[in-house]
């Protein structure tokens, strides 16, 4: 298969990479870079399993292709702890109980991340608003969105 | 994903002459939340080359010359929805990309997308019809300007020939004095496919008679257009409930004259009556309740829908 090159930045380093074109950005994640973090759910945009950021923006990885994503920047869930220091919404969602079998919480927290970065001050409606397009099976949403608005500066 | 070749454009003038060479070989890929969709699908051809549009410049803008909006392609749903001049003079539009998806389609989903995809439940696309938008399609052979409400033929066909692309979407803006409104059912809030919504836009003169009436229902009839038997019940009237339900009622006789009766007739009957009485209403309030983040779909409570 032809390969495509791009010049990428994923968790903070510098890549160039020759990848594939027909790969989504989810399975050059998992498969190439091992990041296995990010969840590969229904791959149709609708349960949010996938996302991370594209550019500071939350983003569905399983409706990117690869080649999509040449100089811009993409932080995924191994991104958020830096030098072994989890990111305040690890901790808050550890605290409030928001991961039950954890399926849907890397999507979850870098829908959360997408938000406070933009609004740390979010309050519930805004909470919900950004987690809107992440399904959860065990949680019931109300863990996720406490641990969130617990990270929120409010 | 079945194979195919990838090529990434950075101009208008690139995308035409890629277009050119390959014709209906080439599939255009903007923010590929349907595109990419569809190529997982059994039994869908994929094409042979992808053109990546993602990357062109001079079609991610709005800008508002001259008492105009022109929108160009590229614009993501969320772009629009953060977009002051939209927001100001053709709020329903806004009302229509904040309901779209969830915030990961947002970001990606574009407006070309959403119009050159032509799914009956594309939430752009009443708003801009009712705003009376036109559309420019651009080959190597040169552009051409459509209505917007002129481009479809059917359900996911539109009247682009395979060697163009859609470069820009303009309309003129609302006046101070027209207000407007988007309501859309769907059946859970975040990542509903519309079933059924109306764009409306009223214009009142001084003394409260209406001058202007556009509804444009979307998911309901096979191709989008303005009711216009519905409007004319509208002008020269002022707002009354009686009024807004005689229009809600056209409506819905007109769409039944169009689909005939089926079996979902029963539950759309009352349904879009009521939701384009609701969207009329919206417009009435003043101030035009702004469309706010956080709010999703209209729910129906009444008819025991929510
Ligand atoms: C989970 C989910 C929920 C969704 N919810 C909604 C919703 O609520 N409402 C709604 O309306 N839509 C919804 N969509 C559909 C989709 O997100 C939108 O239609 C979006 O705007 C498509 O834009 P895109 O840039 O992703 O299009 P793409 O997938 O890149 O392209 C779509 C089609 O348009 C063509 N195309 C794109 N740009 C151009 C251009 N400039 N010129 C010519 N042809 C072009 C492509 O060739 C393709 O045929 C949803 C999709 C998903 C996956
Ligand atoms: S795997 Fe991407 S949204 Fe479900
Ligand atoms: S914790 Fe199991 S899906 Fe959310």
């Amino acid at each position: 298969m032809k390969k495509f090159t791009i010049k990428t930045i994923v968790n903070n380093r510098k890549y160039e990479f020759s990848v594939s074109q027909n790969q989504t950005l989810l399975h050059f994640l998992r498969e190439e870079l091992g990041l296995t973090g990010t969840k590969c759910g229904c791959e149709i945009g609708e349960c949010g399993a996938c996302t991370v950021l594209l550019n500071g923006e939350a983003v569905n990885s399983c409706l990117v292709l690869v080649p999509q994503i040449d100089g811009k920047e993409i932080v995924t869930v191994e991104g958020l702890s830096i030098n072994g220091k989890l990111h305040p919404l690890q901790e808050t969602f550890m605290n409030h109980d928001a991961v039950h079998c954890g399926f849907c919480t890397p999507g979850m927290l870098m829908s959360a991340k997408a938000l406070l970065d933009k609004n740390p001050k979010a309050g519930e409606k805004e909470i919900r608003t950004a987690i809107s397009g992440n399904l959860c099976r065990c949680t019931g949403y109300v863990q996720i969105v406490e641990a969130i608005n617990d990270a929120s500066e409010k | 994903m079945k194979p195919f070749e990838y090529k990434a454009v950075n101009s208008v003038e690139e995308a035409c002459s890629v277009l050119a060479e390959y014709g209906s070989d080439a599939r255009i890929l903007a923010g590929g939340t349907d595109l990419l969709i569809e190529f997982r699908k059994q039994n869908v051809r994929t094409p042979k080359v992808v053109i990546d549009i993602s990357f062109i410049k001079e079609i991610h803008s709005i800008e508002s010359p001259n008492g105009t909006i022109i929108i160009r392609p590229l614009v993501t749903h969320s772009e629009i929805v953060n977009s002051k001049v939209v927001q100001q003079y053709a709020s329903l539009l806004t009302s229509a990309a904040l309901v779209i998806g969830s915030p990961q389609i947002r970001n990606r989903g574009t407006v070309g997308g959403n119009i050159m995809n032509a799914a009956t439940c594309a939430d752009t696309v009443p708003p801009l019809i009712a705003l009376g938008a036109k559309v420019t399609l651009e080959s190597k052979a040169g552009s051409r300007q459509l209505d917007l409400s002129d481009l479809f033929i059917k359900p996911y066909q539109t009247k682009a020939k395979h060697e163009e692309i859609l470069t820009e979407i303009h309309f003129t803006k609302l006046p101070p004095n027209a207000k407007s409104s988007f309501i859309k059912l769907g059946r859970r809030n975040a990542l509903a496919i519309s079933r059924l919504s109306v764009a409306a836009i009223l214009t009142q003169d001084k003394n409260g008679k209406i001058t202007d009436a556009r509804i444009v229902p979307g998911a309901a009839l096979p191709v989008w257009k303005r009711v216009t038997e519905a409007e004319k019940i509208l002008i020269g009237e002022k707002p009354s409930i009686e009024l807004f339900t005689a229009a809600g009622q056209k409506v819905s006789e007109v769409l039944i004259s169009h689909t005939g009766r089926r079996w979902s007739t029963e539950y759309k009957e009352p349904v879009i009556a009521v939701l384009v009485r609701r969207a009329l209403e919206q417009c009435t309030l003043t101030p035009n309740p702004s469309p706010k983040l956080g709010e999703g779909s209209s729910d129906l409570s009444e008819l025991g829908e929510g």
